[in-house]
């Protein structure tokens, strides 16, 4: 079980780089939707381990809200707007070379000095441990996108990095969640995703560009 | 200072203060299209009967009941009702105002594709429910949750006009608050993790159990949360430097949602680090200190930006960065001084900046014109409105007797009894500079000498508004006087929701 667990967790790190990189916005939503349903196994491969079967009801909301509602949406729109993202601030190449490693270090770094950030005892053995700094690194390469990437679409992928991060540190760091609390915090990412995606819309129609530093008449 | 948890009670009403303005949302949004009087009606009705059990619940609690409802997972309190009264007076002026706002020359001559007059009424009450749920909620997630759905609720409103400038505003706002948010469910997370080995068996984190934990979780858990959860809530409040949407938001918002924006919104991540850092704020002290530096900051930028805009809203907005420090250094002191002064400031600028949106509202109103320098050339017949202004300029500004001074003295107090001289003294500073600034804006608009400028055909002559909206403004001003020469009227209220924080601190 625990092989298992590492490598759905490097296929989760690798697929969660493509989401952040890869400049077809189809490809990137492909990507984010395999990280989202890799997310979802490794929360069933938790409830395995820990025979704790309340972590089902999240695994099975994040995988009706992640991997089928949210790269739906996205998938919609791209359908009818450019799929080619809007150049970033900084090329491939550069960017790939530069967040892989970093990523990697972070990841280390936190691997091994998880007893700052880890609340309990038992968050700093494994798998918990590298679920933790796991998910504090797809956190980190969400905020990276969110700087980076100038891309509308991008920046909504951007952001469910960022969610999952966090909902996967909620998963490891607290299993035994109530299942309306669950409940509000999926609702809550489903609302929010579909605003912003009809705001983006809106704002392509009246800007002609889904470039989001063209959003600056208010600057001043 | 004892200060004890009060007797619980369990009682329907903390379900009741969410449920019903929730519900007529729901109606408005349903019958809304039928007329004009369903969706004044409805939204009249729903603000009117929340505000009923709002004025129910602050009696009981003044009486020295503690409401729960569904187990401990709702909890009213002091600091609840009186959050949640002050939502329900200012909903009840920003509703009455809006019927007379829209549908005149003014803001409404776009077309909006997607917003109408049934989503804004419908929209205002879902906040309100919202914002009711988020203040009787218990549990450390749903605080979150329910926190960020408030933001989601108000993005249409920012959108209202759906021209250019409102879509970037909202989508600023919405994309900005919600990444900002997601911080403090992370330091939620981690304080929630902290505390399982020593909660009870019912295994949720609940804000009031946060006291008896604080001293038991380690050190740099509890510091690392805090940075997290002053970074999320602290981007609900608009400090700096997470404030960027802020002025955006505030500003391209027509003015009746402005005042709500300014006046209520913002003060939800006040209420939730009031909630969560103020508990742990007495057992550390780098949390005061962090806290007063960023608050510091915060109200060094939020004047100086608002010194140089010549966008009458946009100075607002930018101010309302600098008003909303005071309260959060405050809270974040910890110590009884400061959450009163705090709390005290939150009502004081409640009142004051809703008055101020609702009166330039009532410029834009009859002038048709939004900058400073436009605005120098409209002679003004609007005695009313002129007085209401003024009262709010000095009242914000923190000058006797008017509320501000009151609030803003007791702060400097708490500050300077931290330890903290030098934030008391930006503090003053920032006031003295605030009273600069809007009273040249005032002067300019009001006072200068029009006819330099009439020569020209651009002199126009803008008259008193209609009573629906003057008498929100007046009551308000009132309220600002009253407060700064009685400030005893609101202490029973403030000083049981002091303690209630208090009570949780030592855990009871």
């Amino acid at each position: 079980m625990g092989e298992l667990i590492t490598t759905l967790m490097a296929c989760h790190f690798i697929a969660s780089v493509g989401a952040a990189e890869i400049r077809n916005l189809r490809t990137s939503t492909l990507f984010l939707l395999v990280q989202s349903l890799l997310l979802s196994f490794i929360i069933v491969a938790f409830a395995e381990q820990s025979q704790n079967y309340s972590l089902y009801w999240w695994a099975a909301l994040t995988f009706v809200t992640k991997v089928v509602i949210i790269p739906a949406l996205l998938w919609w729109h791209i359908k009818h707007t450019e799929y080619i993202e809007v150049k970033p601030l900084v090329s491939f190449v550069v960017s790939f070379i530069i967040l892989s490693i970093f990523l990697i270090a972070f990841y280390q770094m936190i691997r091994t000095y998880v007893g700052f950030i880890a609340p309990t005892a038992e968050a700093t053995i494994e798998p918990a441990r590298s679920s933790l700094a796991l998910a504090f690194t797809i956190f980190v390469l969400g905020l990276y996108v969110l700087v980076v990437h100038r891309d509308a679409v991008k920046i909504i992928i951007g952001l469910h990095l960022i969610e999952n991060g966090v909902h996967l540190a909620l998963v490891t760091l607290v299993p035994k969640l109530p299942v309306t609390t669950i409940l509000g915090i999926v609702s809550n990412v489903v609302v929010a995703a579909v605003m912003l995606l009809f705001l983006t819309e809106s704002i392509y129609k009246a800007f002609g560009s889904a470039d989001t530093l063209k959003l600056s008449s208010l600057k001043r | 200072m004892v200060v004890t948890l009060n007797p619980t009670v369990v009682s329907i009403l903390p379900f009741l203060v969410f449920m019903v303005p929730l519900a007529f949302g729901g109606l408005i949004f349903a019958l809304g299209r039928f007329g004009k009087a369903y969706r004044q009606g409805l939204a009249l009705a729903g603000i009117l009967l929340t505000l009923l059990i709002s004025v129910i619940m602050t009696v009981r609690v003044l009486n020295g009941q503690v409401l729960t409802w569904w187990g401990n997972n709702f909890y009213v309190d002091g600091l609840s009702t009186l959050m949640e009264l002050a939502a329900s007076i200012m909903g009840v002026i920003v509703v009455v105002y809006s019927m007379k706002y829209f549908g005149a020359k003014t803001e409404v001559e776009e077309a909006h594709p997607y917003t109408s007059m049934t989503t804004y009424y419908g929209q205002i009450l879902l906040f309100l429910g919202l914002m009711n749920w988020t203040c009787a909620t218990n549990n450390i997630i749903m605080l979150y949750v329910s926190l960020e759905f408030t933001t989601l609720a108000t993005v249409f409103l920012v959108t209202f006009h759906w021209n250019k400038p409102a879509l970037e505003a909202g989508y600023k706002y919405l994309l900005l608050v919600t990444v900002g948010v997601v911080f403090a469910l992370l330091g939620s997370v981690l304080l929630y993790s902290a505390a399982t080995p020593y909660l009870p068996v019912s295994r949720v984190l609940l804000l009031t159990e946060l006291g008896t934990i604080a001293t038991k979780i380690p050190s740099n858990i509890v510091l690392l949360a805090a940075a997290f959860l002053v970074v999320g809530f602290g981007t609900k409040a608009g400090l700096v430097p997470f404030h960027a949407w802020l002025p955006d938001a505030h500003a391209e918002a027509p003015a009746p949602v402005s005042a709500l924006l300014s006046g209520i919104v913002i003060k939800v991540g006040a209420y939730a680090l009031a909630r969560t850092i103020s508990v742990f704020a007495p057992h550390y002290g780098t949390i005061p200190l962090f806290i007063a530096i960023l608050c510091s900051i915060s109200m060094i930028v939020g004047m100086m930006m608002a010194m140089i805009q010549d966008d009458l809203k946009r100075m607002l907005a930018y101010s309302s960065v600098a008003q909303i420090a005071y309260v959060i250094e405050g809270l974040g002191m910890g110590t009884y001084l400061g959450i009163y002064g705090g709390l005290m400031h939150l009502v004081n600028h409640t009142i004051v900046k809703g008055l101020l949106f609702l009166s330039v509202g009532a410029i834009i109103y009859s002038a048709g014109k939004r900058r400073i320098s436009e605005l120098a050339k409209v002679r003004f017949r609007m005695p009313i409105t002129a007085f209401a202004f003024f009262v709010a300029v000095f009242a914000i500004s923190g000058m006797p007797p008017f509320n501000g001074f009151v609030s803003k003295f007791t702060l400097f107090l708490a500050v300077g009894e931290a330890k903290l001289m030098w934030a008391a003294v930006i503090g003053i500073i920032t006031s003295l500079f605030t009273l600069v600034c809007f009273f040249r804006a005032g002067y300019k608009i009001f006072w200068s000498e029009k006819e330099v400028h009439a020569v020209g055909a651009e002199a126009t002559t803008a008259t008193e508004v209609p009573a629906a909206m003057w008498a929100g403004m007046v009551l308000l001003a009132l309220a600002a006087i009253v407060l700064g020469v009685f400030p005893q009227v609101i202490h029973p209220l403030l000083d049981s929701a002091t303690k209630c924080v208090l009570a949780i601190l030592i855990g009871g």
